[in-house]
């Protein structure tokens, strides 16, 4: 899979690309800041970019920005943002206009190598990554009382978790040792008790959950 | 100095009953003289005006000046006289009491001629007045001096009358310029005086610049033989018997002021006084441009009530200053009007009385600029804390958190690396890395606590959504503010809802928190408000002391309101400029 890659920070740039490369990925060129690239993805059409969200000038929230712009004239590339903070805010804004093909996760994440291959090859297939920590988050939400997700049991919130971070039923199913039939129905529970329209689709439940998880 | 006036008050009773006598038995031909009544009036007008303003300030010379030209009235009335020596000598000095007139206008209020063109007329008046009259009488006898029913003239040596009305025409035409000169040197002082010294010199100049038109069209007329007769005359002896009351009235007026002083003591003793103290003193003295200034020892200056330093005028800046001392040390300084310079005493009573009022006003001056200069700096200081902390978290990011993830990053690599026979290793590494993505996860935490990256990035509104939403207790929040604010009240608020929020969570015991933001009136309004326990103090070492701080530093307002039982509300209200 090719994969371009922007980070301002030298150490950060070179160490992940050394992964990427260790893993497997087509690392096709590497760039320091927004404009760069950009002008490496127009070149290079790889499969996935993956972006730091802050990025010189102003360090605040630039790749962001740039994803927004690759997404827009290049709907087809895979979008991996990877960001220092837990921001949920940061997450459903990149979220929110479709989940396909996109990322949230935390740098800190990258050093597990499995994950970082699993996060770069789902997004470079149209699936979705949040990072289980702004996941952790939105579920953890002090909320009222009478709260839907209250009515959940404990290993129902740990699937809504694991959809909501874009993982597939097969993921869940084996993250949790348990058999797909049971995934599917603990999905069906969930769904009904949110009251959530049933999708088949993996990949657009999980706009649907984050949705829900975020207005609440 | 009452036995002298009263002698005077006494010698002018003779004067003026001989004079009005001479008045009231003025032989025939004899047109533009004034009558019994109007003599007696001009010349008691002048003598007791004279008298009670010698009296009132015997240090000017005004007073004495009016008796002086009181007398020289009375004697003017000798041209009355029947016996030739009393009716030369009233022709000798008729025109002396003139003389005394213009030299009271020319150096009215202080009694001063002011130079050298106010002493070269009465120079010349007075060799026109007597000179010319006497080197006339040299020559001519009554019709030759204008006097056809009076006596004989008994210094005449030639009989020349045409000589003698040579002489006298030549006085008249000395004395028009004369007076019209005096007339306009008086209005110009008029229109360049300030509002004070009008309103002081006002009615006597008025009096005196009538009488000296009146005078002067007398004179021309008298050039031309009378055709008007005695009405000019008339209305010129009137108007001169207005001069000297108006001397006296704008005497008796400072009397008054003086008078005022005890009002103004009184009016200082009211609470409200010290807003007005400016306003009391300007009323007192009489004059409304009057400023005062403040010492202010730390700067040795002297500075206005905003704690603004004042500049003391020059002496040809066309003010004064007098100084305010108490026990040996300066507290204020008056600026005023030259004009009161001739009335040195009622400054220095005014002064004297106001001394305690001023010395408080300067204190509550000084308190302010050192307010004003604690306020700048607790704003200073909030400022560099709030740079520091941005400081703080971008090293950290820049540098210990990449480093860290690099560190995690080659660990990684390392655990792919290794080969079979060490997978004996393999735990070991993983579970460094599991070390290193704590102490991440924790210093992602800590930068997050001093300087959030959404508040400076997004503004308020978002970092305080995001904020509300990981809270301790469900928060709801209620925000109406569009716009983004300076850095340091962003940061004052955010961090007053952050640690409100802790709070509400670990002690009140509730069960729902409600944040409220809004902007009006350029202010912020933030409260922060929980159902629970209540009673939280403001204690010193408590975090709520240090929102108090912050709040303040910024000019703003914060309160807690915490009764037992009905939850705590916290409320801050920030000015932005």
């Amino acid at each position: 899979m090719r994969v371009a890659l922007a980070d301002d920070s030298l150490l950060l740039r070179e160490g992940l690309s050394r992964l990427l490369v260790e893993v497997g990925f087509d690392v096709v060129g590497l760039a320091a800041d927004a404009d760069s690239l950009l002008e490496l993805v127009e070149r290079t059409r790889p499969e996935v970019a993956i972006i730091d969200i802050r990025m010189p000038p102003t360090y605040t929230d630039e790749g962001l920005r740039a994803a927004k712009v690759i997404r827009q004239r290049w709907p087809a590339i895979g979008l991996l943002v990877l960001s220092q903070h837990v921001n949920a805010r940061y997450a459903i804004e990149l979220l929110s206009a479709g989940t396909d093909g996109i990322g949230y996760m935390l740098k800190e994440r990258v050093s597990d190598l499995d994950e970082l291959a699993s996060s770069v090859t789902r997004v470079g297939h149209g699936g979705s990554v949040l990072d289980q920590a702004v996941v952790g988050e939105l579920v953890g939400r002090r909320r009222q009382a009478d709260n839907p997700l209250e009515h959940l049991t404990d290993r129902e919130r740990e699937v809504l978790a694991l959809i909501a971070e874009g993982r597939s039923n097969r993921a869940i199913a084996e993250r949790l040792f348990v058999t797909d039939h049971t995934v599917e129905k603990h999905v069906k529970n969930i769904f009904g008790t949110l009251c959530l329209p049933q999708s088949p689709d993996d990949h657009r439940r999980v706009l649907a959950v984050i949705t829900y998880l975020n207005s609440q | 100095m009452k036995a002298k006036l009263s002698v005077i008050a006494g010698a002018g009773v003779p004067a003026g009953a001989g004079a009005a006598w001479l008045a009231a038995h003025q032989p025939p031909g004899r047109p533009t003289e004034p009558g019994a009544l109007l003599t007696l009036l001009v010349g008691v007008s002048l003598l007791a005006s004279g008298l009670a303003s010698w009296r009132a300030r015997p240090e000017n010379r005004i007073g004495q000046v009016m008796v002086f030209t009181g007398f020289a009235w009375f004697a003017a009335q000798l041209t009355e006289a029947s016996a030739p020596w009393l009716n030369t000598i009233g022709l000798a000095v008729q025109s002396v009491w003139i003389l005394g007139l213009v030299y009271l206008l020319l150096s009215f209020p202080s009694g001063r001629l002011q130079g050298r063109l106010d002493r070269a007329l009465v120079m010349i008046g007075l060799i026109a007045g007597v000179g010319l009259e006497l080197l006339a009488m040299l020559y001519g006898n009554k019709a030759g001096l204008h006097c056809p029913g009076c006596a004989n003239n008994v210094l005449q040596v030639v009989h020349d009358n045409r000589k003698a009305r040579g002489w006298i025409n030549l006085q008249h035409l000395v004395a028009i310029p004369l007076l019209v000169t005096v007339v306009v040197l008086l209005v110009q002082r008029w229109l360049g005086a300030s509002a004070a010294q009008r309103r002081a010199v006002a009615p006597v100049l008025v009096a005196g610049c009538a009488t000296l038109a009146a005078l002067t069209s007398t004179v021309v007329l008298d050039l031309f033989g009378d055709p008007l007769g005695a009405l000019p005359a008339n209305v010129y002896f009137t108007l001169m018997a207005t001069v000297p009351v108006a001397v006296l009235f704008v005497f008796l007026q400072r009397q008054l002021a003086r008078g005022m002083v005890a009002g103004l003591v009184v009016e200082l003793g009211e609470p409200s006084a010290s807003r007005d103290l400016r306003e009391a003193l300007a009323r007192a003295l009489g004059d409304p441009s009057l400023e005062l200034a403040f010492w202010f020892p730390p700067e040795n200056r002297y500075v206005d009530g905003d704690g603004t330093p004042v500049k003391l005028p020059d002496d040809d800046s066309g003010r004064r200053s007098t100084f305010v001392e108490r026990d040996g040390q300066p507290i204020a300084v008056l600026l005023h009007d030259p004009v009161l310079e001739h009335n040195a005493g009622l400054v220095q009573s005014v002064c004297a009385a106001a001394s305690l009022a001023l010395e408080n006003e300067r204190l509550q001056a000084e308190l302010r600029a050192r307010l004003f200069e604690l306020q700048a700096s607790r704003a200073r200081l909030v400022d560099a804390t709030d740079a520091e902390r941005r400081r703080i978290e971008r090293d950290l990011h820049d540098g210990t958190q990449q480093r860290l993830v690099s560190i995690a990053m080659s660990l990684g690599l390392l655990e792919t690396k290794l080969p079979e026979q060490a997978q004996a290793a393999r735990p070991l590494v993983r579970e460094t890395r599991e070390a290193l993505a704590l102490a991440l996860a924790e210093l992602r935490e800590l930068t997050h606590g001093i300087n959030p990256p959404l508040l400076t990035e997004r503004g308020l509104p978002a970092a305080l959504d995001e904020l509300c939403r990981r809270a301790g207790l469900p928060t709801h929040l209620d925000l109406a503010l569009d716009r983004r604010l300076p850095d340091q009240i962003e940061s004052a608020a955010y961090f007053m809802a952050s640690e409100a929020l802790t709070n509400a969570a670990k002690h009140s015991h509730g069960s729902e928190v409600r944040v409220s933001v809004s902007f009006a009136g350029h202010s912020l309004t933030l409260e922060v408000a929980d159902d629970g326990i209540g009673g939280a103090a403001t204690t010193s070492g408590s975090g709520l002391r240090g929102l108090a701080d912050r709040i303040e530093a910024l000019g703003g307002r914060f309160t807690v309101s915490s009764p037992p039982g009905r939850g705590t509300t916290l409320r801050a209200e920030i000015p932005c400029a």
